[in-house]
C-alpha cells in the first residue's frame, strides 16, 4: 500500500507548466521584451473594451502570464488574445511603455510561428491572399462596375514579385 | 522630406476603399483638388499590409512590405497621404519603429535590397482628414461650401487607429479630440458627440458576441444623440456599421438603430455642390434620406 500522501507533498505536486521557451521565442519578436518592465498595475484594464464585454479577458492578466511563462493558456486553443480589439487603449495608458496590445500581438506571432493560430483569427487567409494579390480585399466584377459608375479608372493587378522576394 | 512641394502628397489607396468602397476614394479625388491638395498617383503600391491580420502573423514581415512602399514614395520624393485608418497606422508605426531603433531598420533594409530598395524615413505619413486640417486648414474648407449642410446632425465616430497610439500617430489628443467636431463645422453640420463616441467598433475582436455588443451600445448611443448619420473615416468601421446595424435592427427588432454612416469626404462632397451619385451614397446599404434634401438643394 502506498504510504498516504500528507498536505506538504500535495502542495509540491506541480499544477502548472513554466514554458521558458515560449518566452525565448518572444522576446526575439519586435517588442517582446517589453512585456518585462510590467509592474502589474492594471492601468491597461479599464479602458479595455474587451475587458468591459468579454468576460474574464484581462490584459494585465495576460501581462502576467507572459511574464510567468504560462504559455498554454496563451497560445493554446482557448487563448484569449484573439478576443483583442486592438484598440490601442492599453498602448495609450501604460505607464511603463510595455505595449500591452504589441505583446498580445508578439503572442499571435507566436502562435503563427507554430503554425496553430485559430481559424476564425482569419490571419493564414488574408496573409495568402495579400500574397498572391497583394491586396486583402479581391477585386470583383462589382468593384469594376461600381468605379466606372463613379467614374474613376479600373484597378490594375499589383505586382507581386517583390513581396515575394522580401518576404522569403 | 524638404525638397517635396507643399500640399502635394503621394496617394496611398489601400485595398478596402478601392476595392469594396470606391464611393470614398471618388469622394476624395472630386475634393481635395477644391481644397489645394494636389493627388499624387505613384505606382508600385502593395496592401499597407493590415495592422491586425497580416501584423498578427509576423510583425517583422508586416514592418518590412510597409516599408517598401514607404520606400516607393521615397524615391518620387513625396510625402504621403492615406484615406484608411488602418493604413495610416501601419505607415506610421513602420516609420516610427525604423527611425528609431536602426537594428530593425538594417534588418527590413537587408530584405528590401533584394528588390534593389532601401527604406531611408524621409517621407512622411498623414491620414487625409489630418492633411485637411493641418495643410488646408478648417477655414479653407468652410470656404470650398457653396450648399452648407445646416440642420444636419452627424455623430462623431473617430475609431482607434488614427488617433492611437497618440505619440505616433500625432493627430489629436486621444481622450479629447476635436479633428473631426471641428472638419464637420466647417461644413454647416453640427457634430454630435454621444455617450460612446470613443468606443472601438470592435471589429477586430474575435468573440462570438462581444462585437455585436459593442456595435449594441454604439449604436443605441447614437440613436439617443439624435444623430442624422454616422460619420465615420475608416472604411473598416464604415463595414462594421453598414453591415452590423442592418443585422443588429432586425435581431433587436429596433430600425432606430439604423444611422446611416458616412464617409467624411462623401459629406464634404455634398457640401462643395457634387450630387449623391457622386459620391455613391445611392449605393450604401443603409440609406441617408437626411441627406437628400441637401442633394436637391440649388448651387
Amino acid at each position: 500500500m502506498p504510504p498516504k500522501k500528507n498536505n506538504d507533498e500535495k502542495r509540491l505536486e506541480p499544477t502548472v507548466t513554466l514554458d521558458f521557451e515560449f518566452k525565448k521565442q518572444l522576446e526575439k519578436i519586435v517588442d517582446g521584451t517589453l512585456v518585462n518592465y510590467c509592474y502589474q498595475c492594471g492601468a491597461c484594464v479599464g479602458d479595455c473594451p474587451s475587458a468591459r464585454y468579454v468576460e474574464g479577458f484581462n490584459p494585465r492578466e495576460i501581462m502576467l502570464k507572459v511574464l510567468y511563462g504560462f504559455a498554454e493558456e496563451l497560445v493554446g486553443p482557448a487563448s484569449p488574445v484573439w478576443y483583442c480589439t486592438n484598440c490601442y487603449n492599453c498602448y495609450e495608458r501604460c505607464p511603463q511603455n510595455v505595449k500591452p496590445v504589441e505583446i498580445i500581438i508578439a503572442v499571435k506571432n507566436l502562435m503563427a510561428r507554430r503554425g496553430i493560430y485559430p481559424e476564425k483569427a482569419q490571419v493564414g487567409d488574408l496573409v495568402d491572399m495579400v500574397l498572391e494579390t497583394g491586396r486583402t480585399a479581391p477585386v470583383t466584377a462589382m468593384t469594376t462596375k461600381l468605379r466606372e459608375e463613379l467614374g474613376l479608372p479600373p484597378l490594375e493587378a499589383v505586382d507581386t514579385d517583390e513581396l515575394k522576394k522580401i518576404l522569403e | 522630406m524638404t525638397d517635396a512641394q507643399p500640399k502635394k502628397f503621394a496617394f496611398f489607396p489601400g485595398c478596402l476603399i478601392p476595392v469594396r468602397y470606391p464611393q470614398m476614394e471618388a469622394a476624395i479625388r472630386k475634393t481635395l483638388p477644391k481644397v489645394g491638395v494636389e493627388i499624387v498617383d505613384l505606382p508600385g503600391f502593395t496592401c499597407c499590409p493590415d495592422p491586425i491580420y497580416f501584423k498578427s502573423y509576423d510583425k517583422l514581415a508586416w514592418l518590412t512590405v510597409a516599408a517598401r512602399n514607404l520606400a516607393v514614395a521615397e524615391e518620387a520624393g513625396l510625402n504621403l497621404f492615406t484615406i484608411c485608418s488602418g493604413c495610416t497606422a501601419t505607415l506610421s508605426e513602420t516609420y516610427q519603429q525604423l527611425n528609431t531603433n536602426k537594428n530593425l531598420k538594417d534588418e527590413v533594409n537587408e530584405r528590401l535590397a533584394r528588390v534593389g530598395r532601401e527604406y531611408k524615413g524621409t517621407s512622411t505619413i498623414r491620414h487625409v482628414a489630418t492633411v485637411v486640417r493641418d495643410e488646408v486648414g478648417v477655414e479653407a474648407v468652410a470656404a470650398s461650401v457653396v450648399r452648407p449642410l445646416e440642420g444636419l446632425r452627424v455623430a462623431i465616430h473617430y475609431g482607434c487607429h488614427l488617433l492611437k497610439p497618440s505619440h505616433i500617430m500625432k493627430v489629436d489628443d486621444p481622450d479629447d479630440p476635436h479633428i473631426l467636431d471641428d472638419l464637420v463645422a466647417a461644413l454647416g453640420a453640427t457634430p454630435v458627440r454621444h455617450d460612446e463616441w470613443i468606443l472601438c467598433c470592435g471589429k477586430a475582436c474575435k468573440h462570438e458576441t462581444a462585437p455585436s455588443e459593442m456595435m449594441y451600445e454604439l449604436l443605441k448611443s447614437v440613436a439617443a444623440a439624435k444623430a442624422d448619420v454616422l460619420g465615420v473615416v475608416c472604411p473598416s468601421c464604415f463595414n462594421e456599421f453598414d453591415l452590423g446595424q442592418l443585422r443588429l435592427a432586425r435581431e433587436h427588432d429596433d430600425e432606430s438603430l439604423k444611422t446611416p454612416a458616412v464617409y467624411y469626404f462623401q459629406l464634404l462632397g455634398l457640401a462643395q455642390g457634387l450630387t449623391l451619385e457622386d459620391v455613391g451614397l445611392h449605393r450604401h446599404k443603409v440609406k441617408a434620406p437626411a441627406l437628400e434634401k441637401y442633394a436637391a438643394a440649388a448651387v
